[in-house]
């Protein structure tokens, strides 16, 4: 009889699809469901408190296409990522070698470390706003007192740059956890054959590490990649978007034009359109994931 | 026809009526017990809020002067034991001075207000998200005025009006007749009033009266730009030549260069208010009174070549303060001016009564105030002429004019409205608009002195911090002078007025930012404002736009 359930459960019967059946509702329900209503809102005029007004085509389509700001955002956001993630990537790997080294005060390093990781990122970005600000500011002030005097609120390359540091301060850690788990995970047998034929520890960082770490650690910047391009809470929070649109994330245009402004059809195409974009970028980056691998 | 009788009992049911000693509805049945009409009574108690009726103060109503009988009577039986109203306010000086009334109307009446902070940042979505899911969560909102449009999108608007709440005495005593019209139409609409008194927000010119009225600076002044130094600017002209005087040189002798204005031009931060009410006298004149559309089309106006102008002329000040002011929030203005380092600042009335407290402040006793500069020259957008003035002065009430309105949806508005209506009585709204922190500016007449007003000056130096008597006597007078000006700038309360002013507040802040020219800006805003216009229904909004001018 049970040689039997488990041909049953191994070759067909009602049990397993009974089994998937909780994923395939959460997938429908969470997933394609309000896929499905953002595709309908975005062919969508929309208006609160009256609901969609009228179907209107692509025109909301077109008229995120053809809009300057939505481009803006996403160049905003790309610049955003390019650097934020590949900074944090070198950061967090350099932390984690060395606390794997066993470094002295490590372990304060370890627990140092991850605290920005648990404060709210748009807390971050007010406390950007003291950090920054030419009034007082704990980073502006002593930069001005050394001769260095940067616009750090005023302009856009002042705001990106005050926000992609504080994006660093916090998410360094993120990619340290993961890669210091990794490294953990190689085995003492091969750094001690690697150290004998190194001629110092940068190279058995470079050739044994970052080689077997690397599953880990792609994984570590898909997340952080995929996390920035939804960045949000730290740039606004310190800029607002501004001046004008000039740091203006397209997380943050999104929700101005969906949340703030009740816009759901054009809110909707420009999530689509972002959708695909995003997707493109991450297939890529699974196909050169891939090809790394193998 | 009733007895001599019958008029001697009445007369007797009016005295009781009067002192107090029964209530509207007992008065009524009483009086239909004798033959009168309860509709006739009904009217006959309407004057029951009128001044006469009403005492000074009572034992059971400690934070609330003046009181009327019915109130004192409804008091005794703590009425809301056991009713909590949920109010979402804005996080700002505003919503504290809301909470600070909290505890007073809880022990009052017996009832407890949850009160659910909100950033201005979000302050507009959290509202309608509640209002338009139907969720109902809170009572009421404190909103800001060009909300109001979007409270009237559906057939049902999502507020209510307060005649029934304002004609029944057992709440606290306040009376709309007291507002300044200007002020009084942005509680209102069609007629109605909506909102429970609170704030009432202008802009006017703040500037440094000890600075202005030195000699030594009077004398560098004329020598440098050839006339007397005015004081205060007249002309945007004069205020000009005004912020650059004062700019780039040590004005206040504490060893820092100072600055000649304060402004603050943060996206999202409320900062294109200053541009709305400086580029006014461009537009706006005894001639023309639409500011933001042509009321006939829905065509925005705001690319006019008087608006053009108007930016390239405010752009100009930029070079009058700190080069970060671009990025400044409304706090950080102010700071500039409150710490003696700008000689003036184009702002709300948070400005003098912040500068009351000495622990912020170090220019109590020397705060002048004037109404915003004028043109000698303003475009009509709608005939297409600029046309010359002797001196365009326009009045404003730019700004949230913060206060609170009542759910559709709540199913306890009785008592909100109690809660509401006790921060407007008398000695609650004295007290909000003479204490710097609470945010609220004085919008109704009995805060201003004679001849406008009823109020007096010991009522301001009473407050805590008290007020310099110089201070509150400028203050008030420029501040009325602004919000009863007879060419007033028109407030925009359309529905989709926070978009429409988003699209000009981020365009205005990218001229700041030397991203875009002014012609470009207004354009680009102009053309946002044609898509925002036409997704709400043209011919909707031109109703509605034509409405509020009502």
């Amino acid at each position: 009889m049970a040689a039997l359930r488990v041909e049953r459960l191994e070759h067909g019967g009602f049990f397993k699809y009974a089994l998937l059946l909780p994923a395939v509702i959460w997938v429908f329900a969470f997933t394609f469901l309000p896929l499905i209503s953002v595709i309908r809102f975005s062919f969508s005029s929309y208006v609160m408190g009256e609901g969609i007004t009228g179907f209107v085509g692509f025109d909301n389509y077109v008229d995120v296409l053809t809009s300057g700001q939505f481009w803006q955002s996403i160049f905003v956001t790309v610049v955003y990522v390019i650097f934020a993630v590949p900074i944090e990537l070198v950061l967090g790997f350099l932390a984690a070698w060395l606390v794997n080294l066993g470094a002295p005060g490590s372990r304060t390093f370890r627990t140092i470390i991850g605290s920005p990781l648990f404060t709210l990122e748009v807390a971050i970005g007010y406390l950007g706003v003291t950090f920054f600000t030419d009034q007082g500011g704990l980073i502006a002030v002593p930069l001005a007192a050394l001769g260095i005097h940067v616009p750090w609120m005023s302009t856009a390359f002042g705001g990106i740059a005050g926000a992609i540091l504080l994006d660093i301060w916090r998410w360094t850690s993120f990619i340290f956890i993961i890669v210091l788990a990794g490294l953990s995970g190689i085995s003492s047998e091969l750094y001690d054959a690697a150290v004998l034929d190194a001629k110092n520890h940068w190279q058995v960082m470079w050739h044994l590490a970052v080689p077997l770490a690397w599953p880990v650690t792609t994984i570590a910047v898909l997340l952080r990649t995929v996390e920035c391009l939804k960045t949000f809470a730290i740039p606004f929070a310190l800029t607002s978007g501004g001046p004008g649109t000039s740091t203006q994330t397209f997380s943050a245009m999104d929700y101005l034009t969906t949340i703030q402004f009740f816009d759901f059809g054009k809110g909707s195409a420009m999530g689509i359109v972002y959708l695909i974009l995003v997707s493109v970028v991450i297939a890529t980056f699974f196909q050169q994931m891939r090809r790394r691998l193998t | 026809m009733t007895s001599r009788y019958d008029d001697e009992k009445f007369g007797g049911v009016v005295r009781e009526y009067m002192r107090g000693q029964i209530s509207r509805r007992q008065f009524i049945v009483r009086g239909a017990q004798l033959g009168l009409s309860a509709a006739v009574l009904a009217k006959l108690t309407r004057p029951s809020r009128a001044a006469a009726n009403l005492l000074d103060s009572a034992p059971e109503a400690p934070y609330e002067s003046p009181i009327t009988p019915e109130r004192v009577a409804f008091l005794k039986t703590k009425p809301y034991k056991g009713t909590t109203i949920n109010v979402m306010v804005l996080k700002a000086t505003v919503g504290d001075g809301l909470k600070y009334h909290v505890p007073h109307w809880e022990e009052q009446t017996g009832g407890k207000v949850n009160v659910a902070e909100v950033p201005i940042e979000t302050l507009h979505t959290q509202i309608f998200s509640d209002l338009s899911s139907g969720l109902g969560k809170y009572d009421a909102y404190m909103t800001g005025c060009w909300f109001y449009g979007d409270f009237f999108v559906p057939k049902d608007p999502y507020i209510v009006p307060l005649e029934t709440f304002l004609a029944d005495p057992k709440h606290s005593y306040w009376d709309p007749d007291q507002w300044i019209p200007s002020m009084r139409k942005l509680y209102s609409w069609n007629g109605k009033v909506y909102g429970v008194l609170f704030d009432g927000d202008a802009q006017a010119l703040y500037y440094r009266k000890d600075a202005f009225s030195k000699k030594e600076n009077q004398d560098k002044f004329k020598a440098k730009y050839n006339y007397d130094l005015p004081a205060p600017p007249k002309t945007t002209k004069e205020y000009h030549d005004i912020a650059d005087f004062f700019t780039g040189w040590d004005w206040n002798g504490d060893g820092q260069n100072d600055w000649g204005i304060s402004l603050h031009a943060k996206v999202n931060e409320q900062g294109f208010f200053h541009f709305l009410t400086l580029s006014a006298p461009f537009v706006v004149s005894a001639d023309n009174k639409y500011y933001f559309f042509n009321p006939d089309t829905m065509k925005p106006l705001i690319n006019s070549e008087g608006h053009v102008r108007a930016l390239e002329d405010y752009v100009k000040f930029l070079a009058n303060g700190p080069k970060e002011e671009i990025a400044w929030t409304l706090g950080q203005g102010w700071n500039l001016f409150l710490d003696g380092h700008s000689a003036t600042e184009p702002t709300w009335g948070d400005l003098p009564t912040l500068a009351q407290d000495p622990k912020t402040s170090r220019v109590q006793g020397k705060m002048g105030a004037a109404p915003l500069p004028g043109t000698t020259e303003a475009f009509n957008p709608i005939t297409g002429q600029w046309k010359k003035y002797e001196l365009n002065q326009v009045g404003n009430t730019n700004g949230g004019t913060w206060h609170c309105v009542i759910s559709r949806l709540s199913k306890k508005q009785e008592a909100t409205y109690d809660f509401l209506a006790f921060m407007a009585n008398k000695k609650n709204a004295l007290f909000n608009c003479t204490t710097g922190w609470t945010g609220v500016q004085p919008g109704m007449k009995f805060e201003y002195f004679p001849p406008v007003g009823s109020g007096n000056v010991a009522e301001w130096k009473a407050a805590n911090p008290p007020w310099n008597e110089d201070d509150a006597i400028e203050y008030l007078k420029a501040y009325y002078a602004v919000l009863a000006a007879p060419v007033q700038q028109e407030y925009l309360r359309i529905p989709g007025a926070a978009e429409y002013w988003h699209e000009l507040d981020i365009n205005v802040s990218a001229v700041l930012g030397a991203q875009v020219q002014p012609k470009a800006a207004l354009d680009a805003t102009a053309a946002a404002w044609e898509k925002i216009t036409d997704r709400y229904g043209r011919d909707k909004q031109k109703a509605l736009y034509q409405a509020s001018f009502a």
